[in-house]
């Protein structure tokens, strides 16, 4: 909770390689996120380290295998770094199964704000990332399938814990 | 129904009363305003578990023993009325009341005081509250950034009413040559304000920085439709930063055994 010693510019909204550039900075100094790094939560853990009004920062642990579910960012653009373990990426590919990607320790990987994916942690061992995202995250889309196979979007606050789809009645 | 019986009702375990700085009672003089003042502090102090109070501050004679001693008797803070504090003139006359509560860690609660100017003959019931209001508590959110901040780095502070939506000026403000901060020692009450001016604020300003507030008894409290983590935020999380200490929240003396809130 606006915590980061060294300060992101915060003069105006950044664009997803600025992010990309700034979780790799904050990355590469665990002084400023290690402390709030949980592995002893049932599920995943989030802790934010700053928000201004044109980015917000966070440092995610993954254990056991935790899930986001498919969703969208609004209207932020984000970029995550890989600080531990591995992270799978899911972009969502309409009519067709998704394309997964694996992100490893020491790799960033960045989306606009069009993008909609799931993050999901493999099961084997920890992971920890760190997430950022312009402008900061407000609303977010959930994505849930109903049992005739409609895809239905929910709107919540980003302080919502993002969770897997349950299949909407 | 009972006052307690609306605390409980409205989903709280304690309910922080603020003294009605629009009447302006502690702008009296000498001679009147300490016995209202008093009779004010002996009335809370004498509520149920459910209540806890902020101080009033004698704004004809502040007075920062008093507030001492009214913090000691386990009021949360003092609330000022959003006049006292929108110039560096104003601050300075406070300066000592206000550097009391932040050398003992007590918040400071920023609510409309009387509307300046004269009364609109024929103007509806919430002529004030939609505009001196408003208009006070955005000047004491700027006056807190440009001069209070400097003055009382540490100072927690909590205006109401979503300080008259001023967080939603920020693009007028940097527009006209000013900046705007994050600031995690500052905190916003949502009284009589809804789902969509709170969510535009937390756009703003995020979450973590609002508390849940109400103006009852005057008018019935609101619940936001903003999903479980913000009415936990509104209503536990972020109250305990802003009051956030070894006091004894649970109101007074009289109910010291019991254990302070968790949500």
């Amino acid at each position: 909770m606006t915590q980061l010693r060294r300060r992101p510019s915060t003069e105006r909204d950044l664009d997803r390689f600025e992010l990309r550039r700034l979780v790799a900075e904050i990355a590469a100094d665990p002084r400023e996120w290690s402390g709030l790094v949980r592995f002893d939560t049932p599920a995943r853990h989030f802790e934010q380290l700053w928000r201004d009004r044109h980015v917000d920062v966070w440092v995610i642990s993954w254990v056991n295998g935790s899930d986001t579910g498919f969703h969208d960012h609004d209207i932020s653009h984000g970029a995550v770094a890989v600080v531990a373990g591995e992270v799978i990426e899911e972009r969502f590919v309409l009519l067709g199964p998704p394309r997964r990607l694996i992100h490893r320790a020491g790799e960033t990987f960045d989306f606009d704000a069009s993008h909609v994916h799931r993050m999901c942690h493999d099961s084997a061992g920890h992971a920890v990332t760190i997430h950022a995202y312009s402008p900061p995250l407000w609303r977010m889309g959930t994505y849930t399938s109903s049992s005739d196979g409609e895809l239905r979007r929910e709107s919540i606050s980003y302080a919502e814990e993002l969770r897997p789809a349950v299949t909407a009645a | 129904m009972r006052r307690a019986e609306l605390v409980n009702a409205d989903g709280l375990d304690l309910a922080l009363i603020a003294p009605s700085t629009p009447i302006g009672i502690e702008s009296l003089a000498p001679a009147e305003v300490e016995p209202l003042l008093e009779a004010y502090h002996e009335g809370v102090a004498a509520l149920p578990q459910e209540f806890g109070a902020w101080a009033a501050v004698n704004l004809t004679e502040p007075d920062a023993p008093a507030l001492e001693r009214r913090l000691e008797a386990g009021f949360v803070g003092a609330c000022v009325p959003a006049g006292a504090l929108t110039s560096p003139a104003g601050y300075e006359r406070l300066g000592p009341v206000l550097e009391t509560l932040e050398r003992r860690g007590r918040p400071l609660f920023i609510h409309p005081g009387p509307p300046q100017g004269a009364v609109l003959a024929g103007a509806p019931d919430w002529w004030s509250a939609l505009t001196d209001y408003v208009a006070s508590m955005q000047a004491a959110w700027h006056a807190m950034a440009v001069w209070g901040r400097r003055a009382h780095p540490d100072l927690r502070v909590c205006f109401a009413m979503l300080a008259g939506l001023a967080p939603l000026q920020g693009e007028r403000l940097t527009a006209r040559g000013g900046r705007t901060s994050s600031d995690a020692g500052i905190f916003l009450d949502t009284s009589s304000y809804g789902t969509r001016a709170i969510d535009a604020v937390i756009r703003e300003v995020g979450a973590d920085r609002l508390v849940y507030g109400s103006d009852r008894p005057v008018i019935p409290a609101a619940e936001p439709a903003l999903g479980e983590a913000v009415r936990s935020a509104l209503r536990g999380r972020n109250p305990e930063l802003l009051l956030s200490t070894t006091i004894n929240t649970r109101g007074f003396a009289h109910d010291s055994a019991q254990a302070p809130a968790k949500h």
